[in-house]
């Protein structure tokens, strides 16, 4: 009975874990990303450009616009026009956001591109999606969850979680403990 | 006659589709019907303080780090009201800028002193992943801001 009791363990500790493995995988990785978000952008590669261009006289700032992208090479695709000041006019092009000082011709460029394969692990980890995903990553916590408890139980004897197994896992709760005891 | 009916109406539902896929909704999307102008709630903030309105401007930034704010254009020039979300409720695509928006949410004021109003500014400056210039802070000042529960922008 007792065999039988860990056997079943065993399967769903092994199964659970294939299931799991391209999340946990996703999960981890986007984890690292994320953690850093104070030093990088996990999500997207932001490009800053400075340039200078002789801007045409006479023209209003919407009509600067044309000449302005064909000055820059721009064949992104216009989207709007902005002036937050009546000395400065801000482009928006599909990946890149132009700020133009009208009175020294100076330009900041700001070209976003999404990090492949990032962006996509961060949209799920972050739960951007919403909807069905929040149900999916519930499911998965629980089969995480479920992978723990069962993870405690595989192995029997001096190995398992009534002797090396138990130190171990004793750590593993306290050092989550220090750090709150320490920052918290 | 009823092919005509029936055909006129599948095609009258599949650009109501199309039109209404244009747009993308954020959080709890948009109830209100009435808009607020942004010029009016710039000129009475206190009056507004609080209560939930609607907004519609061209989306003129967007927090590059977590999506967690957007700015919005006044129907007055040169004028801009910034749209605060609670980090991962919302999160709006940086390629959200220079499309039109609507967005509902709560009036929030604010008076902060030239420290806060300098970290705020040193802040906003990090999540846009630009150097900050403390002197570029002219002192202290009203924030008016607007607490984002639902958006829906153009795509």
């Amino acid at each position: 009975m007792r065999i039988r009791w860990r056997k079943w363990n065993t399967v769903i500790h092994r199964d659970l874990g294939y299931i799991c493995f391209g999340l946990t995988v996703i999960y981890a990785i986007s984890g690292l990303a994320v953690n850093h978000i104070a030093d990088w952008n996990p999500s997207y590669r932001i490009e800053r450009l400075t340039t200078t261009m002789q801007l045409q006289e006479g023209l209003s700032a919407a009509d600067l616009v044309p000449s302005i992208l064909q000055g820059l090479d721009e064949t992104g695709k216009y989207k709007n026009s902005f002036q937050p000041d009546p000395n400065t006019l801000k482009i928006f092009v599909e990946g890149n956001t132009l700020t133009v000082n009208l009175k020294t011709g100076l330009i900041d460029q700001e070209k976003v591109t999404k990090r492949p394969g990032l962006f996509e692990v961060n949209f799920l980890h972050l739960n951007h999606p919403k909807k069905m995903w929040t149900i999916f990553a519930d499911l998965y916590a629980i089969a995480l969850l479920l992978l723990a408890i069962t993870g405690l139980f595989i192995l029997p004897g001096k190995k398992g979680i009534k002797g090396r197994g138990a130190w171990l896992t004793t750590l593993g709760v306290l050092l989550p403990i220090f750090f709150v005891w320490l920052y918290g | 006659m009823k092919k005509i009916v029936f055909l006129s109406l599948i095609l009258v539902l599949l650009c109501v589709g199309q039109v209404a896929a244009k747009s993308r909704t954020y959080g709890k999307g948009i109830q209100l019907t009435e808009v607020t102008k942004i010029s009016t709630i710039l000129d009475n903030p206190e009056s507004y303080e609080g209560k939930r309105v609607k907004v519609a401007g061209m989306v003129v930034g967007v927090c590059a780090s977590r999506g967690c704010w957007i700015y919005l254009t006044s129907d007055r020039p040169y004028e801009k009201i910034q749209v605060k979300v609670t980090d991962g409720e919302i999160v709006f695509p940086m390629s959200a800028s220079g499309h039109q928006a609507q967005v509902e949410g709560v009036v929030d004021v604010m008076n902060l002193t030239l420290e806060q109003m300098t970290n705020y500014e040193r802040h906003l400056a990090e999540e846009r992943g630009e150097a900050f210039d403390p002197a570029t802070v002219k002192g202290p000042g009203k924030l008016v801001r607007i607490i984002g529960l639902g958006a829906e922008i153009e795509e």
